[in-house]
């Protein structure tokens, strides 16, 4: 007995702390040091912060030219998957085509939306966008848990934390890290992601929360609403960040949100200018 | 003579340049858009693998700073992807003391081990001390299917070993 228990220590202990002939570092220092590097880390150090946007702006310059080589096959990605959608597509545009045929039948709805918001936009605090950038995205990295990119404009041309980023004026998310030449921008299908909106005739309040999959949903609506599919969501501008009125995406009948912009395929965003009430995230 | 050594010694470094490139890259194992709820966790499954293959091949010191910059790419905080693989990288290196010979079932059995403690030092840091939200169903997938594909990579990277380093086990 207690010679397995003898085993287990020497083995447990080499593990720890053994260093192979090449080998500087023993996985024991290193835990250490990774461990105070998470606490300066999630505790946010002045010095910390900016070692942080520093090394962010060199690996996200690294993470662009050493992903080259996938951007020469974007189509195969893309190919593989409209092939698997291709029924699904099909089906897709002959709703489409039915419903430009009923586009008369809207044309009331659609002006009474438009007086909905007009009302919104009068009685909101509104900050005129006066002032944008536009930015490229230079990391869109799939992570399962964060839906992210990041863009080349930080710091230097007056981003901070909070502002909103659309894509031809369809709102695709908001900065949530900046750096002095890049930033982070949290998309609207992450996890972390609330947005106030409001859509339909009746100026609906409500919050589209991301849920890391492709399509955001709505809660906080009013008890026993029925969701109408193909109603363009609006962001409502109650957080006093985002401009009330941007498009966001149309609704589902399961209380989801078909986004204008697929978070998958963004390329270029603009980052408006808007200096949010106190920062966020 | 040199040209031969040199292409070695380029075929010992495959595994740890992968592990750099796909920390670094926008390559990613995360093919939801064929599959949604599909993700993988590759760097665990290469960091295993050679260190209980070949511990001279993947040094602890570059495990540390591949999942340093694993964690600026990805916005989480510093240090917690190291962590996760360091831990994986200590099971390996414990098992490997303790057994004389592995075979494709023990080794997958052990990785789930390492994997299990490494998700768990991973997503209870994230939780308690980081303001990240995280879904566990997708902890869930990605937990399932790193472990189910590992046997997949072990016989990938087996035949790595035979053709281009050599059979013989550390």
């Amino acid at each position: 007995m207690s010679v397995s228990r003898d085993d287990f220590s020497i083995a447990f202990r080499s593990a720890l702390l053994q260093r192979g002939a090449t080998q500087k570092f023993s996985i024991f220092s290193l835990i250490i040091v990774a461990l105070v590097v998470f606490f300066l880390d999630v505790y946010g150090f002045t010095v910390v912060k900016t070692a942080r946007s520093f090394i962010n702006d060199v690996v996200y310059r690294i993470t662009y030219l050493a992903s080259a080589p996938t951007r020469l096959f974007p189509g195969i990605n893309q190919g593989l998957a409209s092939h698997f959608n291709l029924k699904k597509e099909n089906e897709e545009l002959r709703r489409v085509i039915e419903r430009y045929k009923a586009q008369d039948l809207n044309l009331e709805y659609i002006s009474n939306e438009n007086k909905n918001l007009k009302k919104v936009l009068d009685t909101e605090d509104v900050q005129s966008v006066s002032n944008v950038v536009l930015a490229k995205v230079l990391v869109d990295r799939n992570s399962p848990f964060l839906k992210s990119i990041i863009i080349n404009k930080g710091s230097k041309k007056g981003i901070i934390k909070g502002m909103p980023v659309t894509q031809n004026k369809y709102l695709v998310g908001r900065i949530v890290e900046t750096n002095y030449l890049s930033s982070r921008v949290l998309l609207l299908n992450d996890l972390n992601s609330r947005i106030p909106v409001t859509f339909d005739e009746k100026s609906t309040q409500a919050i589209l929360t991301g849920g890391g999959t492709r399509k955001p949903s709505l809660t906080y609506l009013p008890e026993d609403y029925q969701f109408i599919e193909d109603i363009t969501v609006f962001a409502s501008g109650k957080d006093g960040i985002f401009n009330a009125g941007t498009p966001i995406g149309k609704t589902t009948e399961n209380g989801e949100v078909k986004l204008f912009v697929d978070p998958n395929q963004l390329s270029f965003v603009t980052v408006n200018l808007i200096k949010p009430s106190k920062e966020v995230f | 003579m040199a040209r031969v050594n040199l292409i070695n010694k380029l075929f010992a470094s495959g595994p740890l340049i992968l592990l750099y490139y796909l920390s670094i890259s926008e390559l990613d194992t995360n093919l939801e858009k064929l599959f949604e709820v599909f993700s993988l966790n590759l760097q665990i499954i290469i960091i295993y693998f050679w260190i209980i293959k070949r511990p001279s091949l993947m040094g602890p010191g570059h495990i540390f700073l591949a999942g340093l910059i694993n964690d600026v790419v990805m916005g989480f905080p510093l240090g917690i992807s190291s962590l996760s693989y360091l831990v994986v990288c200590f099971v390996g290196n414990y098992v490997r003391n303790k057994s004389v010979n592995t075979t494709i079932a023990s080794d997958w059995f052990t990785f789930l081990i390492a994997l299990l403690f490494a998700n768990l030092l991973f997503f209870s840091l994230l939780n308690n001390f980081s303001e990240v939200a995280i879904s566990y169903t997708k902890i869930g997938y990605n937990t399932f299917f790193t472990l189910f594909l590992f046997p997949v990579f072990w016989l990938l990277f087996n035949v790595y070993q035979m053709s281009f380093i050599g059979a013989q086990d550390a």
